[in-house]
């Protein structure tokens, strides 16, 4: 909710700042990167498991120097964290990729995935233009307003509510994935039937929680209301809507996330040929395992920015719970 | 939760499906005239007249018509036990999900708790989870499948550890949601009476955390069926609707997509049921609110 995350943890080595904690943060990335520049000079070695206690050790400094990065409030504190463990994952996964000596063809090191990022930036940019604005986002905007008006209807007539609701009830359960090859089939293979897809798909959890949070207000608060003669608008903005609020935006929070990977997975069922699904099924076919995965990080850039945007979007709209 | 239900939904409901019943028909009519007024310009032999004639005769249909929806229900629901049949293979399915289910509820679970007690856990790995959600696992399953393969894990188990992979991640928002639920006049009291740490968690967080978590795994359980579904789809299969998908898919045979369809909305459905039903006998000593 908006209120802060209350940890129970006990904050030690608070008085010992930040500052430690990024320099063993930055003690362990450099010893990685040292280990997969020796294991990048030779031929993989014949025996991988003092490679693998190495690393292991520099991940340990490295987990402590990220618990004292994010002791505080600072912009540091909340950023540094997440890139430090980033950063030590990549690192620590090209050095046991390399010592172990896995083949591309399963596993591609980070280092080619990055490469392969770069070498294909411009059709992966036009594939990310395709499934995340047209699909994922556009479905995503239609689904919750459709989901919202829905919702609002709903409430103010009974009749539909009852008669209506308990079906979109059962239809949100409908996977997917049983339900993009029929509407690929209907409406053709273009960015549209993709659209469609994710919009049904968020529209049900959006409507769903746009009720129950309506109907969640205060009982005390609405007979108070109800005691100063408000008007049923009036009680709806002062009272059923903000509670409604928090409702809403933690359906918008998961269908966000689920936005993409739907629009991925109903992109599976045939395209007009582009699109981050289109790739992705057309390179594993051929063992691009590094396009694959630079179509992930891609994908998953676009999936963590949306999640972020409706997370600033929350604290901004849902009002702070008061005592 | 909601408001008192003062009459049976039921009148309602009915009113609603005959409409939608009664509407369905002429969209269908159009829907299918222009695929049908194509087939028969390019000079296909389907046994009819006119375009509109030919809306409900179909092979591959935009909407079914009725009747081919139903003997197209009946073909592949016997007999019901067969290998073929989508109950049998829906059976399958559903079971493959449970179990991912209850995979991603342990691994969601605790995974929450240490985003509630950790506040540098949360800041490391909180925004790297949210990106594994937006990895495709129709890209990772079989990839996923093989590295389980070598260490010996076949058949059942990879569709329901890509099942749980999906699902974990509602489980884990939802239920890190409701254990920071309890209100600063709650933790108070809570400080007043000398709780340990541990007691604030087991007797205030964990049953004001239990709403949230049943709500979102509503959300889990058509998530997992999404997983194991996908999972059957993208690696070798013998069973499940995934498999059926597959292979329907690549014949066009539209109806059977219907078909099927239907049968992975009631496994859904009832999934989701059966967790209504676990909530109401978990909550049930909750006084109402």
């Amino acid at each position: 909710m908006a209120t802060r995350p209350l940890t129970l943890a006990a904050p030690a080595g608070a008085r010992r700042g930040p500052g430690l904690g990024a320099g063993l943060l930055l003690l362990a990335a450099l010893g990685l990167l040292g280990l997969c520049l020796a294991l990048a000079r030779g031929e993989a070695p014949g025996t991988p498991g003092p490679w693998l206690l190495g690393t292991l050790a520099l991940l340990l400094v490295g987990a402590a120097g990220l618990r004292g990065a994010a002791q505080g409030e600072g912009r540091m504190a909340r950023t540094l964290p997440a890139a430090g463990a980033l950063l030590l994952a990549l690192l620590a996964a090209e050095a046991l990729l390399r010592a172990y000596a896995v083949p591309p063809g399963l596993i591609p090191t980070p280092s080619r995935v990055g490469a392969a990022l770069w070498a294909a930036r411009t059709v992966l940019l036009r594939d990310a233009l395709t499934t995340f604005v047209y699909e994922a986002l556009l479905g995503f905007v239609l689904g919750a307003l459709a989901g919202l008006g829905l919702g609002l209807l709903a409430v103010r007539f009974r009749f539909l509510e009852r008669g209506l609701l308990p079906y979109t009830a059962l239809l949100s359960s409908v996977p997917i994935v049983a339900l993009a090859p029929v509407v690929v089939k209907a409406i053709g293979l273009g960015w549209p039937s993709k659209t469609a897809v994710v919009a049904i798909t968020v529209l049900f959890p959006v409507l769903l929680s746009t009720v129950r949070g309506l109907h969640s207000a205060s009982a005390h608060h609405l007979d108070l209301l109800h005691s100063y003669a408000a008007t049923p608008a009036q009680t709806f903005r002062v009272a059923r809507w903000p509670a409604a609020l928090p409702f809403v935006f933690v359906a918008l929070r998961l269908s966000v996330t689920l936005a993409l990977i739907n629009a991925i997975v109903a992109e599976f069922f045939g395209t007009e040929g582009s699109g981050l699904g289109f790739r992705i099924q057309i390179e594993v076919g051929r063992f691009g395992l590094d396009i694959v995965w630079a179509a992930i990080v891609v994908a998953s850039v676009l999936g963590v920015a949306s999640y972020l945007l409706m997370g600033a979007l929350e604290r901004r709209f849902v009002p702070a719970r008061r005592l | 939760m909601s408001a008192p239900r003062t009459s049976s939904p039921l009148l309602p409901m009915l009113a609603v499906a005959a409409l939608a019943l009664v509407l369905y028909w002429p969209v269908m009519l159009v829907a299918n005239r222009g695929v049908a007024d194509e087939a028969l310009r390019s000079g296909a032999d389907l046994g009819c007249g006119t375009a509109w004639q030919c809306a409900t005769v179909l092979r591959n249909p935009v909407l079914p018509a009725p009747g081919q929806f139903a003997a197209g229900f009946r073909t592949l629901s016997t007999p019901p036990l067969a290998p073929t049949s989508a109950p049998y293979n829906a059976l399958v399915t559903g079971s493959e999900t449970l179990l991912g289910l209850a995979l991603a509820s342990v691994l969601g679970l605790g995974l929450a708790t240490l985003l509630v007690f950790s506040r540098s856990f949360e800041r490391a790995t909180l925004p790297w989870l949210v990106a594994s959600q937006t990895v495709p696992i129709v890209a990772i399953a079989p990839m996923l499948a093989v590295i389980l393969g070598q260490y010996g894990v076949q058949g059942f188990l990879p569709k329901a550890i890509i099942a749980a992979y999906i699902a974990f991640f509602p489980v884990a928002v939802g239920a890190a949601q409701g254990l920071r639920s309890p209100d600063a006049l709650q933790l108070d009291l809570m400080r007043t009476y000398r709780a340990s740490a541990w007691q604030v968690f087991w007797q205030l967080r964990l049953p004001a955390s239990l709403p949230y978590l049943f709500t979102a795994l509503k959300v889990a359980a058509t998530a997992a069926l999404v997983g194991s579904i996908v999972a059957e789809i993208s690696t070798i299969s013998f069973s499940g609707l995934g498999k059926m998908l597959a292979e329907n898919s690549r014949a066009s045979d539209t109806v059977a997509l219907w078909v099927i369809m239907v049968y992975g909305a009631a496994l859904g459905i009832g999934l989701v049921a059966l967790i209504g039903a676990l909530e109401r006998v978990v909550t049930r000593w909750r006084p109402a609110r």
